[in-house]
């Protein structure tokens, strides 16, 4: 027989239960009603790029339109999670910045409502989607980030070729990040199904790559570090990062491209579904495709190509012309991420290396 | 006294040799502290975690068990895990007995300086160890290729081991200092008396006694390796664990559903060590402290000490090294590169974009700790003293905090708080977590902190406990006393050290926690640790280094204010003190 207290104790025991029992039974899953469309003169923005940037964009939002902007940075894969979990009431209005494979992903869980912004006319039809999903607000391309210092102490010229990162003189000394986390490195693993013609190639490729590979980081921009450390000779990373790096006083890097063609995103911008906001939201959409706000990047170290042909170019930003691209197919990019990163997770990022 | 039995007092077992007099059932704060304790822990972890099971345990999720059963790569994932668990856990709780009886056993000098280095990976976050440990023993290591010339690869296993050794052992350490301050020292008199040497002292005496103490310690530094999530990303090479394995797929493949599978099995190792350490502590419970300790303790003063002494000068020297290089590395340009003294990164964190962070961390901190580190103990209390078949639960209920990784607990939170909860059209509960959320999201922060911090309060609590004979609590309850007074007025004051304990290490964990807190981040709360990731991945070593230097300035001064209140002070340091030796 238990004595009282133990039979009040499961009786406390047994009520929190239920309350947590009812509680948990009836959360509201009507997302995006109307009556939550009211607007309340502020915009909250999922940020996708570096906090600097983030935090530049939205205190000139501010200045501009007196519209309050606040922003938390998450990257890609992050953001869709959260977007995810608050369906049914978003805590975010704009999702700004990050690779649009990201975006197409998000779309076809249905967290993104399209929009097209009138001032999305001047940017060339390659850099948005035809229904508005998503918007480009800029362009970053792929390169080689090398370590001049450390290819020189290895006698290893430095790669001008996909083929040429093969070169077994640089085992264990390629930096890549791992493409379910960056959209840096899946923007990598696309180009390679672009210049391979599918994803078997792709991956092909990637394992043959992948002793040379010291370890899959979590974050796109993490290879230009290893690479200007010295951890590794070569970081395979957007071109705007490696020259941001070369800007933080890494003298010893030095930017290539590869012959065969590269890859490059464009990075987004985009309505949540159900925003709180949608009206402030809509505005700095607008103003986001402008070319003053387009202007901004190089004064806080971002040096990606802006997507309105009318914003001037900084002398660091990379001329589009005088780089091979592959074609790049965003939305089959985005269709294809969940399956082609776990393929390349189980078959090649867990594989010993030899 | 010291009194060696088999005693069912931890366990709920129904019956022992000598029934204990049951409390008067109509015990008004037993119940009352019972009612908030599960309140806590439902609140905390139990009920985000139903959600995320729900989740794994789903229709969907099923298939993905056989796929993993079969699948060599995920059955490596997870033999990856349990050696990096044992190994960390095995080198930490060495790590800690070896600094904590330097501390309490050894006549050598600088034992302060030592307490206090001890102390410092508790206060930051270890990405900080991470990066530092890459600049200086990596492949282009300071030290191991400027110093020594050696081409050192530090990335994983081995990197992971020594990272996370380093940035844990503290905890071992702390619960340690505590209980061997608490060993009573006639025992070991007694021994001496009959001729045995030291050796043989510290084998047969100070060893069997303290076993329930490493056993606790082990657990605790096995499940935090196995959660921890920022050293395998940061130097794990090519050594994937499945704590970092889940965060690939909730961040990079929007796969709640793996993560929580994944999330899954990865309790079942932390859970079935936990289970087999509370069986084997419970054959046999050893009550040294019956009072205060009498006699004195005799330090050791033979050649015997500078070899062990010796040993911990040079963990400690690693450890001012990698927190050195954070301290000069955040008033350097570029550490390695470009060694201009800067302030640059100090203002920025300080005047500039941190300035909110700081305040709303320390803020939020300070609500958790108090709160944290009380639970801690009542749980552990209750546990020990006041409840029978549920008390297995409750301390179960309790450590869960600690046991799910952060990543788990924090997409717990997103499913379960996240929205506005109805009974009919009646709003219940608003949503804790996001922007829209009551108090911007601040609340869940908060729960988050506590949630992970009660079990440290909780494991040294216990510990200490089961040293306490219930003796004591017997004879006030007896005289009169509530039990909630016995509490306050008899075992608070006992294990003062493991309340000490408990709070100091509730306030670090609050203040550098990150895999949980970094789902819940706000826009109008903002968490330093969420700041320090951000700043690392754009590369800006410089800002991050200056963050950790902030922020372990923070929690050292936090400390500080911890000890005058508490005054753990006198106890702490009555028996090991100079002063000590000679008041006899």
């Amino acid at each position: 027989m238990a004595p009282p207290q133990h039979r009040r104790v499961r009786a406390v025991l047994v009520l929190l239960a239920a309350t947590a029992l009812a509680a948990g039974g009836c959360a509201r899953s009507d997302a995006g009603n109307p009556a939550s469309a009211k607007d309340s003169g502020k915009v909250v923005v999922a940020c996708g790029a570096t906090e600097e940037w983030c935090s530049a964009m939205t205190t000139r939002f501010t200045k501009e339109t007196g519209i309050k902007a606040e922003f938390v940075r998450l990257s890609s894969g992050e953001t869709v999670a959260r977007l995810q979990a608050g369906k049914a009431n978003p805590e975010f209005d704009v999702w700004h910045g990050g690779p649009a494979d990201g975006f197409v992903a998000a779309g076809e869980q249905g967290l993104l409502d399209p929009y097209v912004s009138a001032n999305a006319a001047t940017i060339p039809a390659r850099y948005k989607d035809p229904t508005g999903l998503w918007t480009g607000v800029y362009v970053g391309v792929l390169g080689f980030c090398n370590n001049t210092k450390i290819l020189a102490e290895k006698k290893v010229a430095a790669p001008r070729s996909w083929q040429d990162l093969l070169n077994p003189g640089l085992a264990k000394d390629v930096g890549i990040a791992h493409p379910s986390t960056s959209g840096t490195a899946y923007t990598m693993l696309w180009t390679q199904t672009a210049l391979h013609q599918g994803a078997d190639g792709a991956l092909d490729y990637m394992k043959r790559l992948h002793p040379n590979v010291l370890q899959y980081s979590k974050s796109g921009i993490a290879p230009a570090q290893q690479a200007a450390r010295g951890e590794v000779g070569v970081g395979v990373i957007f071109s705007h990062d490696c020259v941001a790096t070369q800007e933080q006083g890494f003298k010893d890097l030095s930017l290539t491209f590869p012959s065969e063609g590269t890859g490059y995103e464009v990075g987004g911008v985009a309505l949540v579904h159900g925003a709180h906001n949608p009206s402030s939201a809509r505005r700095y959409i607008d103003w986001t495709l402008t070319p003053a706000a387009q202007e901004i990047g190089p004064t806080v170290k971002s040096y990606q190509v802006p997507t309105n042909p009318q914003a001037k170019l900084s002398d660091k930003t990379v001329d589009l012309s005088q780089v091979k691209l592959v074609d790049y197919d965003v939305a089959a990019a985005g269709r294809a991420k969940k399956d082609l990163t776990k393929r390349f997770d189980a078959e090649v990022a867990q594989a010993p290396k030899s | 006294m010291t009194l060696l039995e088999k005693s069912p007092q931890a366990q709920p077992q129904p019956a022992g040799p000598r029934p204990r007099p049951r409390r008067r059932s109509r015990d008004i704060g037993v119940v009352a502290a019972v009612a908030a304790s599960v309140l806590l822990v439902v609140v905390g972890s139990v009920y985000p975690l139903a959600a995320v099971l729900s989740t794994a345990l789903s229709g969907p999720a099923l298939p993905r068990y056989a796929e993993f059963a079969t699948s060599s790569v995920d059955l490596t994932i997870l033999r990856n895990t349990l050696v990096l668990g044992l190994l960390v856990g095995g080198f930490g709780t060495a790590l800690g007995f070896l600094f904590a009886f330097v501390q309490t056993r050894l006549a050598v000098p600088g034992k302060r300086i030592l307490h206090v280095v001890a102390l410092v990976p508790v206060v930051s976050p270890p990405f900080a160890v991470a990066t530092a440990a890459i600049v200086l023993y990596g492949r282009r290591g300071a030290v191991t290729h400027g110093l020594l010339g050696v081409d050192y690869d530090i990335y994983g296993l081995d990197g992971l081991v020594f990272v996370l050794s380093l940035s844990l052992f503290p905890v071992a350490y702390l619960g340690m200092l505590g209980m061997m301050r608490g060993l009573d020292p006639a025992m070991e008199e007694a021994a001496m008396n009959m001729g045995a040497s030291r050796w043989q002292i510290f084998r047969t005496v100070q060893l069997p006694l303290l076993a329930p103490g490493l056993a606790a310690p082990f657990l605790l530094l096995f499940v935090e390796a196995i959660a921890d999530l920022a050293n395998p990303l940061a130097l794990g090479g090519d050594y994937t664990v499945l704590a970092s394995r889940a965060y690939l797929a909730v961040t990079g493949e929007y796969d709640t559903t793996s993560a929580a599978v994944y999330s899954l099995i990865l309790l079942v190792p932390s859970v079935g060590l936990y289970l087999a350490q509370r069986y084997w502590l419970g054959r046999k419970i050893r009550t040294t402290i019956t009072g205060r300790p009498s006699g004195s303790v005799h330090l050791i003063t033979g050649w015997a000490r500078w070899p062990i002494f010796g040993l911990a000068v040079l963990v400690a020297l690693l450890v001012v090294s990698l927190y050195g290089t954070v301290v000069v590395g955040s008033v350097t340009r570029v550490f390695g590169v470009d060694n201009t003294v800067t302030f640059e990164h100090f203002r920025e964190v300080l005047l500039g974009a941190g300035r909110s962070a700081l305040q709303d961390t320390t803020l939020l901190a300070a609500v958790a700790t108090p709160i944290a580190g009380v639970f801690g103990l009542l749980i552990a209390w209750l546990v020990t003293r006041h409840l029978r078949r549920s008390a297995g639960w409750l301390d179960f209920a309790g450590t869960l905090g600690v046991a799910v990784p952060g990543t788990v607990l924090g997409i717990g939170y997103l499913l379960a708080y996240r929205p506005d909860r109805y009974i009919g059209d009646l709003l219940v509960l608003p949503g804790l977590v996001g922007g829209t959320a009551v108090a911007g999201g601040s609340l869940a922060i908060v729960l988050a902190y506590i949630t992970r911090s009660v079990p440290a309060g909780l494991r040294t609590g216990g510990a200490a406990l089961t040293q306490l004979h219930p003796s004591l609590e017997e004879a006030s309850v007896n005289l009169g006393a509530g039990s909630f007074r016995t509490f306050r007025a008899v075992v608070l004051p006992l294990i003062r050290p493991a309340l000490l304990t408990g709070l100091s290490y509730s306030f670090a964990r609050s203040m550098t926690s990150i895999s949980t807190v970094i789902l819940l981040v706000t826009p109008n709360t903002k968490i330093i640790t969420s700041q320090i990731l951000s700043a690392a991945n754009t590369g800006r070593y410089g800002v991050a280094f200056a963050y950790c230097t902030v922020l372990t300035a923070i929690v050292l001064a936090g400390f500080g204010l911890i000890r005058l209140l508490v005054g753990g002070t006198v106890t702490l340091y009555r028996t090991a003190a100079p002063a000590g030796r000679k008041q006899r």
